[in-house]
């Protein structure tokens, strides 16, 4: 099992903290940086020798949103590789659809209770780092 | 006596003789001639006889025969003879009483009758002469004479006349004068648009409406092309192919946007025919203008409003989607504290902190299934139902393996369940709560749920039986509002049945139900087939 460098995009500081106590609770070594924004993130990735292994991105968000993010992200040559998983709320089929038309590498719903949460993201990180990713 | 005179005397004599003769030859001939003359006299007076008795009896038979009423009066109006024809019509018979013409004219008109008698005499015939009169029976008719004088040696003796019964044919012309008027009268009143044109399209005629409505005066249009006009779309020949199609006999109907003489854009719904004339030849149609720029501009209002109404929907949606996610974020927020602070004070809280926390959990499950019956709720809009053929039964079947039913209520499915139109998400919202509603509110020991239903002329109406606690009919209404649950309970929102009626309204539907508190209950619902 890889260890991941996963990038958080996430305005609300509690669902931060949740990811980084789930993963410490779980005992899992990935790297997590967040950003809490979409243009925060879309700074973070200029630094292309940096690049994260996967991307949590939450749908709805000031300025601008997560569908906007993701349609900057599939545009540039070299971040489309980087599998983006929607981690949302937002169950609306209208979200859901236009998501996996941009190109998603999931779309995982936040339940209410914390201990589902931390199941849910047990076995995405699992899942992912399982995966071959590109590197380069 | 000498020689001489007796030879004098001789020849006297013979010649006197010789002229006797020849006189009396000449008489004899005389008298032959005059013979033959008498018998010529009297063949031509034999032939005049039977001539006149010819005639007269050929007079007798067209008399007789005449399909008109034949008259023979008196200078005073009595009547001398009359046919058959004639007695038929007044109904009185000169053979058996006295008649007198002037006495069956009727009141009002008989002022009128001793000017055209004298007339008569005065002329000697007089024509066309119209007037009431009043037969035997009552009965009031309009005749038209053609009578003449009977002259005895120069003198004025009698008068004969011809006499016709022309009421109906009065009453069919009076008829068709009063049906012309009447259609006359319409063409010109109603708000409707008359031209007629000919072959070529140049306009013969418009009526007044249609001056109104086009703003033109019917000399401004005459020989005119109504497509050159009036047509507001220069390159659009829907008035040449339409006209084209009267021309072949065919009628027809449609919408033309045009121009009026302010320059005005209206809308008029054109309804054309063929005119033909005596011969069944097409001598140009009749086109009736209705112009319909209100009921237009109404309809471009309604598609205007029906794209906003669609629009705010979306928003509607949208927002709901929003709201929805922006309430349930701190839910989620204050579950993951609530496990931190359980957490990190494992062995500090007592038994009431650690209950609390839990009711805290509980509650906000409540809250966020609160929220999510809402977004259900209000994602219940009439126009975005997708209806295909939904088979109920495989509906239930699936339902019942995913639901949560406990081992002591038995659910039985009493019929088979028919295929429905619908929405199957939808559907499913509606059988599932039903369901979950029986099973939640079920008391007994032995629960029971029987689903059933029946077919009816135009629609299925499902029943949902249970011998749960039943509900006091004062409630009946109430349950189906939102937010009216009667039992405050951790999986009760009070939206359930609102969302199933408002699902069941969607399919055109009813729904209802019979109860006894204590016993049961019967959810009843329709759905079209």
């Amino acid at each position: 099992m890889r260890t991941l460098n996963v990038l958080l995009i996430e305005d609300d500081m509690i669902e931060v903290m949740k990811l980084s106590r789930a993963t410490s609770s779980l005992n899992l070594n990935h790297k997590i940086i967040e950003a809490n924004n979409g243009e925060e993130a879309l700074k973070l990735l200029e630094e292309k020798d940096k690049l994260p292994d996967i991307i949590l991105l939450d749908l709805n968000m000031p300025k601008i949103n997560g569908i906007e993010f993701l349609k900057i992200l599939k545009a540039d040559d070299r971040l489309k590789y980087i599998p983006t998983i929607i981690l949302t709320t937002s169950n609306n089929q209208r979200d859901l659809l236009e998501c996996y038309k941009i190109g998603i590498a999931g779309y995982v719903l936040k339940p209410l209770k914390y201990e589902d949460y931390v199941s849910k993201i047990e076995k995405l990180l699992g899942y992912w780092s399982i995966n071959e990713l590109i590197t380069t | 006596m000498s020689q001489e005179e007796v030879d004098i005397l001789k020849r006297t004599l013979a010649r006197e003789r010789a002229s006797r003769k020849a006189a009396e030859e000449i008489l004899e001939a005389k008298s032959a001639e005059l013979y033959e003359v008498n018998q010529k006299l009297e063949a031509s007076h034999k032939e005049l006889t039977t001539l006149y008795s010819k005639t007269n009896s050929q007079l007798q038979g067209v008399f007789e025969n005449i399909a008109d009423a034949y008259v023979i009066i008196d200078l005073w109006g009595n009547v001398l003879k009359m046919n058959q024809a004639a007695i038929d019509l007044l109904g009185f018979n000169y053979k058996t009483e006295d008649i007198n013409l002037m006495d069956l004219v009727v009141k009002e008109e008989i002022h009128l009758v001793a000017p055209s008698f004298k007339g008569l005499l005065e002329k000697g015939t007089i024509t066309d002469y119209k007037v009431h009169v009043l037969t035997k029976n009552n009965e009031k008719k309009l005749v038209h004479i053609n009578a003449s004088t009977i002259y005895e040696d120069g003198r004025a003796v009698a008068a004969q006349g011809i006499v016709r019964d022309i009421t109906l044919e009065n009453k069919y012309q009076q008829a068709l004068v009063a049906e012309k008027q009447k259609y006359g009268n319409i063409i010109a009143n109603m708000n409707l648009g008359l031209v007629e044109v000919n072959n070529d399209d140049e306009i013969l005629m418009v009526n007044q409406s249609f001056e109104e409505m086009s703003g033109y005066l019917e000399e401004e249009l005459l020989g005119k092309k109504g497509g050159d006009v009036f047509q507001a779309d220069s390159n659009n020949d829907r008035i040449k192919i339409e006209n084209e199609k009267r021309l072949r006999g065919e009628s027809n109907s449609y919408e033309l946007r045009v121009k009026n003489k302010k320059g005005e854009i209206r809308y008029w719904l054109i309804s054309g025919a063929p005119n033909y004339d005596l011969k069944g030849n097409i001598t140009g149609s009749i086109g009736i203008h209705l112009d319909i720029t209100e009921l237009k501009n109404l309809e471009f209002q309604k598609e205007k409003l029906l794209q906003k109404l669609e629009k705010s929907n979306e928003e509607l949606q949208e927002y709901a989607h929003i709201v929805s996610h922006d309430l349930k974020s701190p839910l989620r927020s204050i579950d993951a504290l609530i496990s931190w602070l359980k957490e990190d004070n494992k062995d500090k809280l007592d038994d009431v902190s650690l209950q609390n926390f839990s009711l805290i959990e509980t509650t906000l499950e409540k809250m966020e299934q609160l929220i999510s019956d809402i977004l259900n709720y209000s994602s219940v809009a009439s126009d975005n139902t997708d209806l295909e053929p939904v088979n109920t039964q495989a509906l239930i079947d699936d339902l019942l393996k995913i639901l949560y039913v406990p081992d002591h209520i038995n659910v039985k499915v009493l019929n088979t369940l028919p295929t429905v139109c619908g929405d199957k998400t939808k559907l499913q919202q509606v059988f599932q709560n039903l369901i979950s509603n029986a099973v939640k509110f079920n008391d007994k020991e032995n629960g029971l749920i029987e689903i059933d239903v029946e077919e009816n002329d135009n629609f299925y109406q499902f029943s949902f039986k249970d011998n749960g606690i039943g509900i006091d009919p004062q409630f009946h209404d109430k349950i189906f509002k939102i937010f009216h649950s009667l039992n405050k309970s951790k999986d009760s929102t009070g939206i359930g049945l609102s969302l199933v009626k408002k699902i069941v309204n969607l399919h055109d539907g009813k729904i209802w139900l019979e109860s006894e508190p204590g016993k049961g209950t019967t959810f009843y619902f329709t759905l079209k087939k």
